[in-house]
Formats: C-alpha cells, structure tokens, sequence
C-alpha cells in the first residue's frame, strides 16, 4: 500500500487528503477547498482591517481636508497641510531631532548590543538569570521608566549629579536644559534596548556553526582577529534583523519623550510623533498632525526597505 | 574555559548589572523611604524602610481601582488576541500564509496616533468615554492592536515546531481539521500559548498612548493616573515611586520566576517579528 500524501514539496500540509477534488479549478472551488484556513484567519484579518488599517486610510483623508473638531464642514484642500508641513520650521526642527536620536541611539545601541550578545553567548553558570535581569529595562513600562529617571535626573537630588559631582566634574539640569535633554534622553534609550538588541544577537550566536571558529583557533589566530574576521561577518545577518527592529522604533521615538518633557524645553526634545500628538490633541489639528503622521509611516517604512535590502545584501 | 576568563566574565556580569539594574533597584529603595530620607543628599543607600508610600496611595487615590482597570484591559486584550491570532497563526504556520501574518505588522511599523486620532473621532461621536463599559470595550480592543501581532507571530513558531506527522495521520483516520486543531495542535502549542498569556499581557499592561485619550476618570489604568502624577509636578517623590513600582511588579515578577520563559519569548517574538 502506498502511503498517501498529505504533505506538498514544501511541506506545507495540503487542505485535504489526495486523491484531489476536481472542483478546485473554479473561485468557489477553492474558496470550499480552503474553508477552513479561512475561517481560521478571517477574524484576525477582519479586526486588522477594522483597527488598523481603516483609520490609516481616515488619517490620509483628514490629511487632504481642513478640519477640526467641532467643526460642521471639512472642505478638501488637496496637498495644503503637507505644503504646510515643509514650510513649518517646527516640522524641521523635529525631523533633525527625530533623526539625531535616531543615529546616537542606533549606533550606541549597536554596539553595546553586539559586546553584551557576544559576553551572553559564553555558556558559564547563571548566565540565564544574568540574561533576564538585564532585560528588565526593556519590559517595565515606559512611564515607570520615565519616573524613575525623572528622579535620577533630578537637578538638585539626583543620583547623577551626585556621580557627576564626586567625579568632580560640572553638575547639569538635564531635562531642563535644552542642549542636554537629547543626551539626557539618550541615554535612558540606550540603557532600556541595548540588552534587547543584545537578545537578538546571542539567538543569533548559537546559531552560528562551530567549524569556523574551531578552524581560526587552529590557524592561531588572535581573539580580536576571530571576532573581526569570523564573529562579525557570521552575525551580520542577525545584526540587521536587530538594527531592523530597533529603527522602526527609533524612528517613532514618543514614550520616554512624551512622558519626561513633552518635547521641551523650548521643543528640544520634541520628535516628528512628539509633535503630531502635540498637534493632534493639544492643539486639536488633526488634519495637520495625520499629515505629519503619515509622512512619518512613510520614513519608517523607507528605513525598513533600506535595512532589508541592506540585510539581504548581508545574507548573500 | 580557563579561570581567568570565568573570573573576568563574572566581573563583567557584576558591572553591567550594577549598570542596568542599578536604576530598577534605585526606584525600589526610594519608594521605602520617608520624604526625609528620600529627599536627603547626598542620597543615602541605608534608612528604615516604611511602606507609608503605598498605604498613602491607596488612601488618597483610588489606587485599587486603577489597578483593576489595568487588569481588564491587559486581560481582555490579551483573551481576545488568543481568540482570533491562535487560529490565525495556526492556519498561518500550516498552509504556508506568511504574507498574511506581514500584513498584521502594519500596526508594529505606523506610529500609534495615526490609529489614534480616527478613533477618537469615533470614540467621541458615539461617546463611548462616557460608558464605562464601551470604553472598556474601547480600551481591550485597542489594546488588542498591540497584543494580536505579538500573539499570531509567537504562535506561529511553536506550531512550526509542533511535528507534522501526528496531525496527518489523525486527517488520513478521518479527523477533521477544527478537530485536529483544538484536539491535536492547542494542547501540544500550550507552552507557547503561556508564553504569548504573559508577554502580551505585559506590553498590554505597559502600553499608555491609547488610554491618555481614551480612558476616562473611571476607566483610567495604572499608566495613565501615573503620567498624571508626573504632570502634577513631582513634589511627593515618595509616592511617585511607589506608583512606578506597582506598575513594575509584573514585570519585576516575570524576570524573577520565569526567565527561561522571558528569553525564549522575546528572542522568537523579536526574530520572527
């Protein structure tokens, strides 16, 4: 007896059991054939639809018209709140400061990432539970973040005065001073997803076949030359994926922001989503802010195609 | 590994928690002190510990209550991403329909207010922030934008994992495929499943942005009558860290008692994400 099978080329378990119905050729046929992966993803695609991408598809309209709340007519006035945009010197301002942060915190956060993958990745006892405490920053809330910083930033009790002061150096006001809060900033950012990116890369390590390293001890090389010639190469691929992921974040940068200055002073702090919801609920533009919300998507959705095509040039 | 490397990677390890957890614990010590000691400086590690802060809380606020609405949303938006990204992410893992599962990263790339400010809109025409109810009905699915992705992409590994061949022979006898499904696939995906309950509950618990707007006085959950505190201008430092820790606590509990379960989550939700 042969066995029948249910499994295609790719695996990919088949919607029935061979021998195959002849009615598969037509819509409904199919529609029938696939019933129940349909059923099965029909209602998570019908909320996304719904949730997400219907107000995505509001948001471009508001963008086209001129409305506030509480006002009975929405006339269209095509490209006006984009026009606007480029000739808003905030929207400028926001847009530098967005991507300043973004290259500070990518870069730093890349490369404390990559050192703390590559500590993680050494199997010695209590590694795991050394793994998951520094991952605390990552998943407590971003608004006890923020308060605990609030504290540390502190200018006349803070911890880092403190430091600052026993090192003998000048002591600061942080967040109340607009040169420093984008440093201040910064650095929460890099001490909450460093051990994140750190995560990724270790994954990445064990996947990593041994032969290589085994061949570059033999051939007597140095531990700097294994991990510059070896390590780095071998992790490229993962350190997109993680420099992907963080990006897409980077560039929405709201929550610390939001929670620890409103984008003060004097809007040093305020970012491209700062500044939407500032105008979008503070000044209650919500054609302006969709405007700039949606050129916003469209930057983050640039960065993602930029690093994919970068990490498949990576893979390859 | 020779000694001197043990020794320099636990010295390395000694550091680094300093680093990162050193501002965690700094939030804990200071929500024990008193306003005096709090306010001391230089700051002082060492003072008898009261737990004033967070009987304060609970005396002048309703802190309770706000805890409670934390759990309902966490909770609701966490059962409802179960409910429709389980299936979804099943029939995703089995017939190969990845590019349905990119679809739903749209709500990880667009920035929140872009879903934020229609729903609003909407929020406020069929005044919804006026029901208690609707808005928590509001608030769970909302939140469930940030839970269902999560969820589809977790579960979509552990299925992947879940050998083939038990679900073909059980289709060969006859079995339907919801039978396989619900008989076969959920009990053998339960690990993943516990693992999808605690992650999504705790980016849900986390997530503020939606609430700021949405939740009214009653509906309000731990993170937002926490933002509110900062806005009054922090001058009860004492109480503004107990908050932050209550808000803390589950994850402070998951990094406690679950690491293997934290690691193995984030690491397939990241990669897969």
């Amino acid at each position: 007896m042969t066995r029948m099978s249910i499994t295609g080329k790719d695996g990919a378990l088949q919607p029935h059991p061979s021998p195959p119905m002849n009615d598969t050729e037509t819509f409904w046929g199919l529609l029938k054939k696939f019933r129940v992966p349909i059923m099965m993803v029909s209602p998570a695609a019908i909320f996304t639809v719904i949730m997400i991408l219907f107000p995505i598809l509001y948001s471009a309209y508001l963008s086209l018209v001129k409305w506030t709340p509480g006002s009975e007519d929405a006339p269209f006035v095509g490209l006006a709140n984009y026009i606007r945009m480029f000739q808003d010197p905030t929207f400028w301002l926001a847009l530098g400061i967005t991507l300043k942060l973004f290259l500070v915190c990518l870069f730093f956060e890349t490369i404390i990432g990559i050192y703390l993958g590559i500590l993680l990745s050494r199997e010695v006892p209590g590694q795991k539970i050394f793994q998951a405490l520094i991952l605390l920053p990552s998943i407590i809330a971003s608004v006890a973040i923020g308060m605990m910083w609030i504290l540390i930033y502190d200018p006349t009790l803070g911890v880092a005065n403190y430091f600052l002061k026993s090192f003998g150096l000048k002591q600061l006001v942080w967040l109340a001073d607009p040169d420093m809060v984008l440093a201040a900033i910064a650095i929460i950012d890099i001490w909450e997803w460093s051990p994140f990116m750190a995560l990724i890369i270790t994954g990445g390590m064990r996947a990593l076949p041994t032969d290589p390293f085994e061949a570059a001890v033999i051939d007597g090389a140095s531990r700097w030359q294994i991990f510059k010639y070896v390590t780095l190469p071998l992790l490229r691929p993962v350190i997109m994926v993680a420099i992907l992921l963080r990006s897409v974040d980077l560039i929405r940068f709201f929550d610390t922001i939001y929670i620890m200055t409103k984008g003060g002073p004097n809007d040093a702090s305020t970012t491209l989503n700062v500044y939407s919801y500032l105008q979008g609920f503070s000044y209650m533009d919500m054609s302006y802010g969709s405007a700039i919300m949606l050129f916003l998507l469209a930057l983050v959705m640039l960065f993602s195609l930029i690093i994919s095509a970068l990490r498949r040039k990576a893979v390859s | 590994m020779r000694k001197k490397d043990y020794i320099l990677t636990y010295l390395q390890y000694f550091i680094l928690i300093l680093l990162f957890i050193g501002p965690v614990l700094w939030m804990i010590l200071s929500s024990l002190k008193s306003n005096l000691d709090i306010t001391a400086y230089p700051p002082i590690l060492f003072f008898q510990p009261t737990f004033n802060n967070y009987t304060e809380l609970f005396k002048i606020y309703p802190f309770a209550k706000y805890i409670i609405n934390s759990f309902i949303i966490a909770g609701g938006s966490t059962l409802l991403g179960l409910i429709l990204g389980v299936p979804a992410a099943y029939a995703i893992a089995r017939y190969r329909l990845h590019s349905i599962a990119f679809f739903t990263l749209i709500s990880r790339m667009a920035p929140g207010v872009l879903f934020l400010i229609p729903w609003y809109l909407i929020a406020s025409k069929l005044e919804i922030t006026g029901n208690n109810f609707l808005d928590y009905i509001m608030l769970i699915l909302t939140h469930a934008v940030i839970t269902l992705p999560l969820i589809i992409w977790l579960m979509i590994s552990y299925f992947e994992e879940i050998p083939i061949d038990l679900e073909e022979s059980a289709l060969i006898d006859g079995c339907g495929r919801w039978r396989i499904f619900f008989q076969i696939a959920l009990p053998l995906s339960l690990p993943g499943i516990a693992v999808s309950v605690i992650l999504s509950f705790i980016f849900s618990w986390n997530y503020f942005l939606f609430a700021l707007t949405l939740a009214n006085n009653s509906t309000m959950p731990l993170t937002v009558i926490a933002f509110n505190f900062i806005g009054e201008g922090a001058t009860n430092w004492g109480g503004l860290m107990a908050a932050a820790t209550i808000i803390s606590l589950p994850a402070l509990l998951l990094t406690l008692f679950a690491q293997r379960l934290l690691i193995k989550g984030l690491t397939a939700g990241a990669v897969k994400g």
